[in-house]
């Protein structure tokens, strides 16, 4: 495939003085799942924020293949191929289901038909076809979640960043969910960084891990060689993963 | 689609009734009022354009209407009527004579034209700053056209504006007015817009351009403002600048938030419930006065209660009538749920 890569170099950002991110590096491949887990605060929303462009960096860059998108806006970030998700869910709360689904496409550029189709197939394919002429705020937390990864998805972005896209659902939801994205990068061909606190969600989805703990990358690689590093179990997955 | 066409065949049977009783009546009064009514509904469904899918209140609107108002006028009054009206006129404007239909749809561009260049560099700006610099473009335009002597007659009232609007004329404006607001809000830009005004962080996020589809809903809206000012200009005959300040922007904001800025419906009704209050609260004011009750004149009911209406509507139901739905969409849902149950 000839698809390039997300490559995050050296990235640093910066809140009044105090380092959020210090010289983070991380690549994501179209067709892979990376898990960026850590400890609270230690700077993973903030690592997607600053991959979209939503907080500047303060050091580093962020390239897709051989171009440069630090520096990029939010809006021109996105228009690269680059979708996500919001750790607190961000739906058009006064809009249909559908219309929230269908504005992804048409903002980027599908026609008002095409995005009508587009938004049915995948409101169809997360089990909310139901939903689709309901308003978005009226949804449940789970459902609303789900609303927001289509969105993200009718974009047909080749990245994808979710925030915590497993947060409030209960189990049922979950498996439903780790199926949907666990299919995503090949029939895709999209390359996807999911941010989650469900551990066993992680460790069954991703292909790679990138643990980050004040702001710093402390290791990084296949999942099950992660999870044994001491430093790891240190820093952040403590004696829960050792019974895991 | 199909509920888009009930709402509009709801909406404009509505103009189309008012219309039809008028004219069984035959009242001139009733007539007067009527005209006025589908006057307001172009102006507050030129709101409703930029209002109500961009979420930003704007009182830049009523100035729009009068330059619409203003323009039409200079395009119209007959020539030998000018050296009176507009003693100070430029000369190349002296002998301009368009009809009036014509001139209608020019004070509708000048507005829009107006617009486009004036609120480029605001449509960046969010929240209270928004509102704040439409309020200041308010008084802009209002200072300009009380100051401006050589086309607007200063602050003294302009006459000799050529009598052209009646009310089948306004009602079809009216009606236009509610096809292009509806095809606007399900346009590509109307739908990106509601995105950006229920939640701007991620609709920027989707790639959406929020400043620049703000300004193509502005200029839209002055355009119908334009118009909308043309036609009162050519129905009125002769104003001054006051005529495009706070009391009619007051009355259109409030006609829109009582209805519900998000929706055309909303826009729509609220017209027709603030018109028909305030036309019953000026003929209980009038019955006041004439019966002389009490010592001193009864003034200001109608703004008094239009104010206290606002309030009550925004406390308790701060969308509006109708916040979210258009009337179409509501009775599609409600026969669905139905067919659903049985």
């Amino acid at each position: 495939m000839a698809n390039p890569s997300l490559e995050v170099v050296d990235v640093a950002v910066e809140f009044s003085g105090l380092r959020a991110l210090n010289g983070v590096s991380l690549t994501l491949s179209p067709g892979e799942i990376v898990g960026l887990i850590g400890p609270n605060g230690s700077g993973k929303t903030t690592m997607i924020n600053a991959i979209t462009g939503q907080v500047p960096l303060a050091g580093g860059r962020v390239m897709i293949g051989n171009k440069q998108i630090s520096g990029l806006t939010p809006r021109e970030v996105a228009l690269q191929g680059l979708s996500r998700s919001f750790q607190i869910v961000r739906l058009f709360n006064n809009m249909a289901v559908l219309d929230n689904v269908e504005a992804a496409a048409l903002a980027h550029g599908s026609s008002l038909r095409a995005a009508r189709a587009k938004a049915l197939t995948l409101l169809d394919g997360f089990n909310l076809s139901h939903r689709a002429d309901d308003l978005g705020g009226s949804l449940s937390y789970g459902d609303k979640r789900r609303v927001e990864i289509a969105r993200a998805l009718a974009a047909d972005p080749a990245f994808l960043l979710l925030d915590e896209p497993a947060a409030g659902m209960n189990e049922a939801e979950t498996e439903a969910l780790l199926h949907i994205l666990a299919a995503l990068p090949r029939s895709r061909g999209l390359g996807l960084l999911i941010i989650d606190h469900d551990m066993s969600l992680i460790m069954r989805l991703c292909d790679r891990l990138h643990v980050l703990a004040f702001g710093k990358t402390i290791a990084e690689g296949r999942a099950e060689d992660v999870r044994k590093n001491p430093a790891v179990i240190e820093a952040y997955l403590g004696s829960e993963a050792i019974r895991a | 689609m199909l509920r888009h066409l009930l709402t509009i065949a709801i909406l404009a049977g509505l103009v189309l009734l008012l219309v039809a009783g008028v004219e069984a009546l035959g009242v001139r009064v009733f007539d007067r009022i009527a005209t006025n009514l589908c006057i307001s509904l172009v102006l507050v469904l030129g709101l409703q354009i930029f209002m109500g899918n961009s979420g930003i209140l704007s009182f830049a609107h009523i100035g729009f209407m009068g330059v619409g108002a203003y323009t039409s006028a200079l395009l119209t009054i007959p020539a030998q009527m000018k050296g009176m009206a507009l003693p100070d006129l430029y000369a190349v404007l002296q002998g301009v004579q368009l009809p009036p239909y014509a001139a209608m749809v020019v004070g509708g561009l000048v507005a829009a034209a107006v617009a486009a260049v004036l609120s480029y560099p605001l449509m960046r700006l969010s929240d209270a700053a928004a509102v704040i610099t439409s309020f200041a473009l308010l008084v802009v335009l209002h200072t300009i056209m009380t100051n401006w002597s050589n086309v607007t007659n200063g602050p003294r009232t302009l006459f000799g504006v050529p009598r052209a609007t009646d009310l089948p004329m306004a009602a079809i404006a009216a009606i236009l007015a509610v096809i292009t607001a509806l095809a606007f809000k399900e346009s590509r830009t109307g739908r990106l817009l509601r995105a950006s005004r229920d939640d701007e962080i991620a609709a920027g996020a989707l790639g959406v351009h929020t400043a620049q589809l703000r300004w193509r809903s502005f200029v839209l809206a002055a355009f119908v403002a334009g118009i909308g000012g043309a036609l009162w200009g050519h129905f009125i005959t002769s104003f001054s600048p006051n005529a495009f300040y706070l009391r009619e922007t007051f009355v259109i904001l409030g006609m829109l938030v009582i209805g519900g800025a998000n929706t055309v419906t909303g826009a729509v009704i609220g017209t027709f419930l603030v018109t028909g209050a305030f036309e019953g609260l000026r003929a209980i004011e009038g019955a006041l006065n004439s019966a002389r009750i009490f010592s001193e004149q009864v003034i200001g009911i109608t703004e008094v209660v239009l104010a206290l209406a606002m309030i009550a509507v925004l406390i308790l139901r701060p969308g509006g009538l109708f916040p979210t739905r258009e009337i179409g969409a509501l009775l599609a849902r409600k026969f669905a749920k139905r067919k659903h149950v049985s």
